[in-house]
């Protein structure tokens, strides 16, 4: 069983890279993303703000923050944008009825989907959030940059059973279609806490976050950030995003089933 | 019904034989779709594209689903390669129930839906069937060959086709490699919709003598939907009429044709045409056709025997100073066969 989920690992890989590579202007787009990010998020700060009274109350100077809630919301968002848009896309270019004809189990399938995105956000991280974190802290900048970027990656990897989650219910009872992400990706947005910490949010908001696995490892990597994470909470926020992970992960194969049925009761198109 | 046990099939003990390994029984299919009556409002209609459907396919047999367009033939594929629930009705392929035992079934078949879809375009043909093969399970090594025995198979590698970006192929290429992934996991069971659809006359000739050697030769059984008569009646081995939902007619080309009234064709080309008709209508034939080009006369009379009257005909004509510039006899085709039962339904 391994050894299918990595066949479906290698061919997601070879398609993405084929794309990416035969569209070199993706590529740099992908590197570029987190600097034009912090830069635009930083100059509307500019112009409304003070970077003093941000340090204040963050903790932490706005360009590593802001460079690495791009880098997060890069991976993490990407993560549901490759699960929510492969439907619509597999529809559009005719692949659907051979991909729900396959036999792969589709837990494994859909782990598989954002991997290699993924290793492309790693790379994204060294390309940005290490040069400024070695920048402004030296080596242990470079430790820290090492870990936040590790951690990026662990929370967009235990983000992909509760998108399956997501996908599947609203696939399954209401319609694919991109308009449908348009609405899930803003609030996916608030509910990360990347942009807004979530201890910085009412009650009502840190509720509804922590059923997100990945906003406890975004809590966890912005405490990295401001000094204030220690081992025991950092344990707690990282085994509540783990058990998260797996309580959605039977979640998330059944929801999948569920709008793969709805699919095949009405005809999967074919032309 | 045939069946109304998933285990009486597989075990093929049901009175049918083994072979039988597509089976549909009273298959029933009805879509809802929406007439919109403005902005706002809209009428819930049913549109009913299978009214029960029944067939069987054995082991090593081509047999062609062949009916108009929205007769029920995609729908019938879908309902086999497990992309749609049937309403009502069952049916088995290779022992597998298609609703009960979905992935069996999708272990057991290979199918091409489209000609021109269906492919990432831009992968190489070989990516685009390292991918599909990768959601078949294959083996890598296995695959490999499996890729480079198809490529041959179907002379993509002549055509520069495997390492060239599927957005760049042709239609002939894309059908071509349409089939290839059919053939992949080297399936028992091959279900292909209008597979030559719109292709030139060398791509389509080259995928039909696969496909006839595919089952014959390689034992595959073959359900091959189109709408070309010439096509259906050289590829088949048994061909299913299919019309508004309903299997109309079913049997071999030629059975198929033996079962219409007998009826044949005189067609006669003359010269110095005027009084032809009359000649025609003095004889007493009542179905004939008379197209006139200056002195030129297109005729052709539908008669049970010609060998009957064919004699007299051309002494009458010859007699009233007309000279016969062409005569030919022409048996009925699949689409006199088919026009005939569309008629009926």
């Amino acid at each position: 069983m391994a050894s299918l989920f990595l066949l479906a690992v290698w061919a997601e890989m070879k398609m993405v890279y084929a794309e990416l590579i035969r569209r070199k202007y993706m590529l740099l787009m992908l590197a570029a993303y987190p600097y034009i990010l912090m830069i635009f998020i930083l100059l509307i700060g500019m112009s409304i703000g003070n970077r003093q009274i941000f340090i204040q109350r963050i903790g932490v100077s706005p360009e590593i923050f802001f460079l690495v809630s791009g880098f997060l919301i890069m991976s993490i968002l990407g993560t549901s944008d490759d699960l929510l848009w492969r439907p619509i896309y597999d529809e559009w270019i005719g692949t659907l009825p051979y991909v729900i004809a396959s036999h792969i189990p589709r837990l494994y399938h859909y782990l598989a989907i954002p991997i290699p995105r993924l290793l492309i956000a790693f790379f994204t991280g060294l390309t940005s959030v290490l040069p400024l974190m070695v920048y402004y802290y030296g080596l242990h900048g470079f430790i820290e940059g090492l870990a936040v970027i590790l951690l990026g990656l662990f929370s967009s990897i235990i983000f992909i059973p509760f998108i399956m989650v997501v996908m599947g219910f609203i696939y399954g009872f209401g319609n694919v279609n991109w308009r449908v992400i348009n609405v899930i990706r803003p609030i996916l947005l608030v509910l990360l806490g990347a942009y807004y910490p979530r201890y910085l949010m009412p009650l009502a908001g840190y509720i509804v976050s922590s059923l997100v696995p990945s906003s406890h490892v975004v809590e966890a990597i912005q405490r990295l950030l401001i000094g204030s994470l220690n081992g025991l909470y950092a344990f707690i926020l990282l085994g509540v995003a783990t058990a998260l992970f797996i309580v959605y992960s039977p979640i998330g194969v059944y929801s999948i089933g569920l709008w793969e049925k709805r699919k095949i009761s009405e005809g999967v198109k074919t032309e | 019904m045939y069946f109304t046990d998933t285990k009486i099939c597989i075990d093929g003990d049901n009175g049918l034989g083994k072979d039988a390994v597509i089976v549909a029984a009273d298959l029933v299919k009805t879509y809802k779709t929406k007439k919109r009556k403005g902005l706002f409002r809209g009428e819930k209609k049913l549109v009913e594209a299978l009214k029960g459907i029944s067939f069987k396919v054995y082991r090593g047999e081509i047999v062609g689903l062949l009916g108009p367009n929205g007769a029920g033939k995609t729908t019938t594929i879908k309902i086999l390669a497990t992309l749609l629930l049937p309403d009502s009705g069952d049916a088995w392929v290779n022992g597998y129930h298609v609703v009960k035992q979905p992935f069996g079934v999708r272990k057991s078949i290979g199918i091409m839906l489209t000609v021109e879809r269906g492919f990432y375009g831009k992968l190489t043909g070989r990516e685009n069937l390292e991918y599909f093969g990768a959601l078949y399970g294959l083996d890598r090594r296995y695959m490999e060959e499996r890729i480079d025995y198809l490529m041959k198979l179907l002379e993509l590698d002549k055509l520069g086709a495997v390492d060239r970006m599927f957005e760049e192929y042709s239609l002939g290429m894309k059908a071509r490699l349409g089939l290839a992934r059919a053939l992949l996991k080297d399936p028992p069971v091959l279900l292909l919709d209008e597979p030559t659809l719109g292709l030139d006359p060398s791509s389509s000739r080259m995928i039909r003598e696969l496909v006839r050697k595919l089952a014959h030769r390689e034992g595959k059984t073959i359900l091959y939907t189109t709408h070309n008569m010439f096509e259906a009646e050289i590829v088949c081995d048994r061909i299913l009429l299919i019309n508004k939902g309903r299997i109309v007619a079913e049997g071999s080309p030629e059975q198929l044709k033996s079962l219409i009234p007998k009826l044949r064709i005189i067609n006669m080309v003359i010269r110095g045409g005027k009084g032809v008709e009359e000649i025609v209508s003095s004889m007493g034939f009542e179905k004939y056709e008379a197209k006139y080009e200056d002195t030129i006369v297109n005729l052709k009379i539908s008669v049970e025997k010609p060998e009957d009257v064919l004699g007299e005909l051309i002494r009458r004509i010859v007699n009233a100073g007309h000279e016969i510039i062409s005569l030919k006899v022409e048996e009925p085709t699949l689409e006199d066969v088919f026009l005939y039962y569309a008629s009926k339904t």
